[in-house]
């Protein structure tokens, strides 16, 4: 499996990618413990339990945009992003901030995981013509807001999601859809449907995100509405062993600089 | 409830549901120049180009807006905006409302239940630094793209579907006082803004970009360098490098006439000319530009060589109206310096101009519209009205068709001594002199209020733009920095710092309705519809508050 890890660090690099994650030693479970305290204090109401409720910030992955070494996620925690929503705290010392690296790294893809290294990967050139192509993919995916809205835009497929994320979701794309992506469809009086990704909900309305669109509806107003499962079919008997792996490979390179 | 009931109350979802997707979601170029045939969305701060902030919604009228109740209301949710002033105005497009919470949480509501679809939130650099607030006035759209300034001087195009980023640019350098606040105006293919921070001494500017890609289209100095018309106004050594003139409020826009206008902010340092002698142009003026490249078509100067922090920070507003027996293109407004203006928007004449509220430093105009000043800071100090803040400021007004009248939200009776101190320029600091007394704090509200009448009020004041004559006044007790909406059912709609949003009669300022939101108002109220129901919506405090009648 050697081989394959070093193909994925080729397919990794790229400037606006750090690489895969760079833990520079181990952690003491005390360290752990003690960073998983302050990660719920600190963290979690934004980034939730699992660490992935911030889009294109999923902490638990361990694939970092800004840098994948512990010093620079120090420096982020501590220091913010100016830019985006992440806001410093500087009331956290060093060690503070260290402890709560500790936890992230300890969180189950933290590491690199070891079915990350499971996946092969394949050409990235010949994935983007199976993604434009025999695969049909962008009949429901866009890229960076361009092209079809139906399903989740992967145009940072490469920073926010793992290889074996991304396998899966070509496989067994039911077996785990992110919350964000949960596919909902209300049934209006008259009966027509209207299907969309769910975006918000409350005792008395819903809001989707239905083909390109925001749309509302109150619930008193609708026949019945209810989750339904993801529209995407399994690639499994469609495509190659290869050409799943040259797939995995194009998507790994979106949000990247390195895109083909 | 029986078998019947529950199908009558179905189908009429039916109806109200076919709304609700509609046909079209792109803001396209025509949209916006014919948004008066949507009024059931609000495309631009002002609500249309002209900037009338006027609404020809007719749900909500005099004899009903008693009845007029909360629907839902939006809390800034970020700890550090909710201590901030919340100036915007929203859009709505077709259901669904933008806004800015302070600084720079852009946020995608359900117009009908203030649900969000989404928010973008910016952290802005901590290079940021702001006179009067980390502020800002709203979004633009085109397209399905939004636009919104930041604190931190830069300018960000954003998907109004998923709230992704699309591009952004570095519009000026924050370290030294640039900054946006404004709401950006979209007019054909080009975005265009302007820095605040002319207590900084920057030099201002007003730029345009592609809606597309943000690659700057045209950029015009209202502080012209050497070489351009107007330098010659900045004596001094290089004092134009740190003339201010920056740009606080969004501009409006005439399609026939093909012209877009634009208020600029004072002169810097703001109270002591002594380095900068001259007209100082453009500041304190309002301009008249080609959109296509940025090109001046003509100028007016409201208050040439300001000491006084007089900005001509206010919304263009283009009224077409019978001017003493003919039909014109008008530019109608009312200045911080305490005077009323009517201009002819083609060619930028000087029609009218008279106080609206107490003015001692001018006594009247040369035939060319020049106020002939009389009074300036001193090194004794001398005492000015209108004060520091102005006779009005950055708060939108309203002119109505139907009542043929002006709503200024106005500071009346008000004074500051302007003493002049030296004054030197540090990259980054504040490039000011010595702030002026007031008797009311310039920005934000104290908890009590104990000031006499004689120091200072708040009011909406209803003017006849062709004689100046104030028809109406709804006084207020302490000031106010909210914008006005006017509808065409007669009501006028504004509030005021001590946290109360009126209905008022258009015609003669009876108050109709009112209603405590516990936080100051400081932004412009807006009117919108879904499903056919009218709404109107403020910010006030920390919240954004939306009223409809009950069903």
């Amino acid at each position: 499996m050697r081989s394959t890890t070093i193909l994925m660090a080729a397919a990794l690099a790229g400037p606006a990618l750090a690489g895969p994650p760079v833990q520079e030693h181990s952690y003491a479970p005390a360290d752990i413990q003690a960073g998983q305290v302050l990660y719920q204090g600190n963290c979690a109401g934004c980034h939730g339990q699992a660490g992935d409720a911030v889009e294109g910030a999923d902490l638990g992955t361990g694939r970092f945009r800004r840098g994948g070494a512990d010093e620079d996620l120090i420096r982020i925690i501590r220091g913010g992003l100016p830019g985006t929503s992440m806001p410093p705290h500087e009331f956290l010392s060093v060690g503070d901030a260290r402890t709560i690296v500790a936890f992230l790294r300890s969180l189950p893809a933290g590491g690199m995981a070891v079915d990350e290294a499971e996946v092969r990967i394949g050409d990235a050139a010949r994935g983007r013509a199976v993604f434009e192509g025999r695969g049909e993919c962008t009949a429901c995916h866009g890229i960076d807001g361009q092209g079809a809205m139906l399903a989740p835009d992967l145009g940072r497929a490469g920073i926010e999601l793992g290889p074996a994320t991304i396998e899966r979701a070509i496989l067994d794309p039911s077996a785990e859809v992110r919350a964000g992506n949960r596919f909902y469809q209300v049934v209006l009086a008259g009966g027509e449907t209207v299907t969309g990704r769910l975006l918000n909900q409350d005792t008395h309305s819903i809001q989707m995100m239905s083909d390109g669109r925001l749309v509302a509806f109150l619930k008193a107003d609708l026949r019945g509405s209810g989750f339904v499962p993801s529209p995407m079919p399994s690639y499994r008997d469609e495509l190659s062993g290869d050409e799943v792996a040259d797939l995995v490979a194009y998507l790994l390179t979106l949000g990247s600089e390195d895109a083909p | 409830m029986n078998r019947n009931g529950i199908a009558i109350v179905l189908t009429a979802g039916i109806a109200a549901l076919a709304c609700v997707v509609p046909a079209s979601a792109q803001i396209t170029a025509e949209r916006l120049l014919e948004a008066a045939d949507e009024p059931e969305n609000w495309l631009t701060y002002s609500g249309g180009y002209d900037s009338l902030r006027h609404t020809t919604l007719s749900g909500i009228t005099p004899e009903n807006v008693a009845d007029l109740r909360l629907e839902w209301v939006y809390q800034v949710r970020s700890r550090a905006g909710a201590a901030e002033k919340f100036e915007a105005t929203p859009l709505v497009v077709d259901g669904v409302m933008y806004t800015v919470t302070p600084p720079n949480d852009v946020v995608a509501l359900d117009a009908l239940t203030g649900r969000v679809f989404w928010i973008y939130s910016h952290t802005p650099s901590q290079d940021a630094r702001v006179c009067c607030g980390r502020v800002n006035r709203g979004v633009a759209i085109h397209g399905q793209t939004l636009f919104m300034g930041t604190i931190d001087a830069r300018l960000l195009a954003i998907d109004a579907r998923t709230g992704r980023l699309k591009w952004d640019v570095q519009v000026g350098d924050p370290r030294l006082g640039y900054a946006l606040t404004v709401a950006p105006l979209v007019v054909k293919d080009r975005v265009v803004v302007g820095p605040a921070g002319g207590e900084y001494g920057i030099r201002g500017f007003i730029v345009a970009y592609d809606v597309e890609t943000g690659e700057e289209a045209w950029r015009f100095n209202t502080v012209p360098g050497p070489g351009e018309p107007g330098n010659e106004t900045w004596g001094g050594d290089e004092s134009w490098r740190t003339g201010g003139g920056s740009i606080w409020v969004t501009g409006s826009y005439d399609p026939d006439l093909d012209l877009m206008y634009w208020g600029v902010g004072n002169p810097g340092p703001d109270w002591n000319g002594d380095s900068r002698p001259g007209d100082n142009l453009y500041t304190d003026s309002v301009v008249a530009l080609d959109p296509d490249d940025g090109s001046l078509q003509w100028h007016y100067q409201f208050t040439p060589h300001d000491e006084m922090d007089y900005d001509a920070v206010q919304i263009p507003v283009l009224a077409d109206m019978n001017w003493r027996g003919e039909d014109r293109r008008l530019m109608l407004w009312a200045n911080r310096n305490g005077l009323l203006y009517v201009l002819d928007r083609a060619t930028g004449e000087f029609l009218h101009g008279s106080p609206f509220v107490e003015v001692n430093w001018m006594d009247g105009f040369d035939e060319n519209g020049r106020p002939n000043q009389v009074l300036a800071p001193s090194e004794g100090g001398t005492l000015i009205m209108p004060n520091n803040q102005g006779a009005t400021n950055w708060y939108s007004p309203s002119y109505s068709p139907e009542t043929g009248l002006f709503y200024i939200p106005s500071w009346v009776d008000t004074f500051s001594v302007y003493t002049k101190r030296p004054v030197e320029y540090v990259e980054g600091q504040q490039f000011v002199g010595a702030f002026p007394t007031m008797a009311m704090p310039a920005l934000g509200t104290r908890p009590t209020n104990v000031r006499l009448p004689e120091e200072g009020y708040g009011a909406i004041q209803a003017v006849d733009p062709e004689t100046g004559a104030i028809e109406w006044m709804f006084p207020m007790t302490d000031v106010t920095d909210s914008g006005v909406l006017s509808t065409a059912t007669n009501l006028v709609f504004a509030g005021g710092r001590e946290g109360y949003f009126y209905g008022l009669d258009a015609r003669d300022g009876t108050m109709l309705w009112r209603q405590s939101l516990g936080g100051q108002i400081a932004a412009g109220p807006m009117s919108y519809a879904v499903n056919g129901r009218q709404y109107v919506a403020i910010a006030a405090g920390a919240g954004l508050f939306v009223f409809a009648l009950p069903e």
